[in-house]
C-alpha cells in the first residue's frame, strides 16, 4: 500500500514538473525575446520599467480597440554601441531574430546612432507587427498583433464599447440630437 | 523519364515567365556607395500578402486618400523605395545615381519624362517597363541638392496615381512646379 502511494507521488510529482517545465523548454524565445535579449548583452541596455503596463495589455486583450488583440512594449535606456558598427550589428541580429515568414518593411538608419525596423507578417486574418526604435541612449521594441479588417472597420467609424472618438460625429450628434427631440416635440404640438 | 521530361518542359516554360516579373526590380545594392556618405538612409519594401493586405484593407477605408492608394495598387506586386538625405550639398557623386541610371538603360526600360525643377534643384527622371502592351514596372528616379531617392514599383500603375501618392508610403515629395504664365499666355 505504502509503495503504491510513493509511485503515485512520484508519477503526479513527474507529470507536475513535465506539465511546468515542458513550454519552457519546448517554447523557442520569438523574435521579440531575442531582440530584447540581443540589445541587453550587446549593448547593455538597461529595461525601464513601465506601471501598470500588465493592465494595459490585459485591457487590450478584452476590449480589443481597433482590432488590436495584443501588444508588448519594451523600453530601455543607457545603451552602449559603437554608431559605426550599430548598423551592421543591428542588421545581423534582425536577420537572425526574423524568421522568412516576416517581412522588413521599413528600415530607417542615421550616422548618429538612430535606426528604425519594422517587420510585418500576417498570420491568418491577422496581422503580426513589430517595430524596433534605437534613439541614441534609448530603445524601444513594439510588438503587436491586430485584425486588419477590424481595424478599417475602427478607422471608418471609430468607436470603443459603443463610444464614438470620431470628433466629427461627436459634434454632429450633440448638435443634431436636441434639434430631433425639438421636431419630435413639434410634430407632438401639431 | 517522361515526367523527368514534363518537369524539363514546365522549368523551361516558367523561367521567362519569371525573368519578366522580376525584369523591372531595380539592385539596390548597387546603391552601396551612397549609404556610406548618406546622414541618413531610409528602405521601403511591400511585397506578398503584406501587400495584398494593404490593398484589402484600404479598399475598405472610406477615404478619398485611401481609395486612391488602394485604387493605385490594385495590380501591384512590389513597392520599394530608398532614400538617401545627406549632410550638405552635393555631398554625393552623380557616378553613384549613375549606377541606378544604368540599370534602366537596359533592354525594356523607357524615359517616359525627365522634369527638371529649379526649386531644390530637383530633377525628376521616370522611366516605364512594358512587356507587350501591359505596364510591368515603374522606377522613379529623384535627385535633390541633399537627396535622392529612388522608387521601383513592380506592376501596372497610372504615373499620375503615382505622383499622387508621393509623400505617402514614405514615397518622396516630389514637387513639379507647372509654367502658369505660360498655360495663360497660350
Amino acid at each position: 500500500m505504502f509503495t503504491k502511494k510513493k509511485l503515485l507521488i512520484v508519477l503526479t510529482l513527474s507529470l507536475l514538473t513535465f506539465v511546468v517545465t515542458s513550454p519552457a523548454v519546448a517554447a523557442k524565445p520569438n523574435e521579440y525575446d531575442l531582440i530584447v535579449r540581443h540589445l541587453q548583452t550587446k549593448y547593455q541596455a538597461k529595461k525601464v520599467h513601465i506601471p501598470f503596463m500588465w493592465l494595459a495589455r490585459f485591457a487590450v486583450k478584452v476590449v480589443r480597440p481597433a482590432g488590436f488583440k495584443s501588444f508588448n512594449v519594451t523600453l530601455f535606456e543607457d545603451l552602449k554601441f559603437s554608431c559605426d558598427k550599430l548598423d551592421l550589428e543591428m542588421q545581423e541580429a534582425m536577420k537572425n531574430s526574423f524568421s522568412p515568414e516576416w517581412g522588413s518593411i521599413l528600415h530607417v538608419r542615421s550616422r548618429e546612432g538612430q535606426q528604425v525596423y519594422m517587420y510585418m507578417r500576417d498570420a491568418g486574418s491577422n496581422i503580426k507587427l513589430t517595430v524596433v526604435t534605437i534613439d541614441k541612449e534609448q530603445a524601444a521594441i513594439i510588438r503587436a498583433t491586430f485584425d486588419a479588417d477590424k481595424l478599417a472597420e475602427f478607422i471608418n467609424n471609430p468607436r470603443i464599447f459603443g463610444i464614438s472618438l470620431d470628433d466629427e460625429k461627436t459634434d454632429n450628434k450633440t448638435i443634431v440630437k436636441p434639434k430631433d427631440d425639438g421636431t419630435t416635440q413639434e410634430k407632438k404640438d401639431s | 523519364m517522361r515526367s523527368l521530361k514534363f518537369i524539363l518542359f514546365l522549368a523551361l516554360a516558367l523561367t521567362p515567365m519569371a525573368v519578366a516579373a522580376q525584369n523591372a526590380r531595380l539592385h539596390f545594392e548597387k546603391l552601396n556607395g551612397l549609404e556610406t556618405k548618406a546622414r541618413d538612409v531610409v528602405e521601403v519594401n511591400i511585397e506578398g500578402n503584406l501587400l495584398a493586405m494593404a490593398k484589402r484593407v484600404l479598399a475598405k477605408i472610406n477615404d478619398q486618400d485611401a481609395k486612391k492608394v488602394a485604387q493605385a495598387i490594385s495590380g501591384l506586386q512590389g513597392i520599394y523605395v530608398r532614400s538617401y538625405n545627406f549632410e550638405k550639398e552635393d555631398e554625393y557623386n552623380v557616378a553613384d545615381v549613375d549606377e541606378i541610371r544604368n540599370q534602366l538603360k537596359a533592354p525594356g526600360w523607357e524615359k517616359l519624362a525627365n522634369v527638371r525643377s529649379k526649386k531644390n534643384n530637383q530633377k525628376v527622371d521616370v522611366y516605364t517597363m512594358f512587356q507587350g502592351d501591359k505596364m510591368s514596372g515603374v522606377a522613379v528616379v529623384v535627385s535633390e541638392a541633399k537627396s535622392i531617392a529612388v522608387v521601383n514599383v513592380i506592376g501596372p500603375i497610372d504615373i499620375d496615381l503615382l505622383m499622387e501618392l508621393s509623400g505617402k508610403l514614405n514615397i518622396p515629395r516630389i514637387d513639379i512646379e507647372t509654367d502658369k504664365k505660360d498655360k495663360k499666355d497660350h
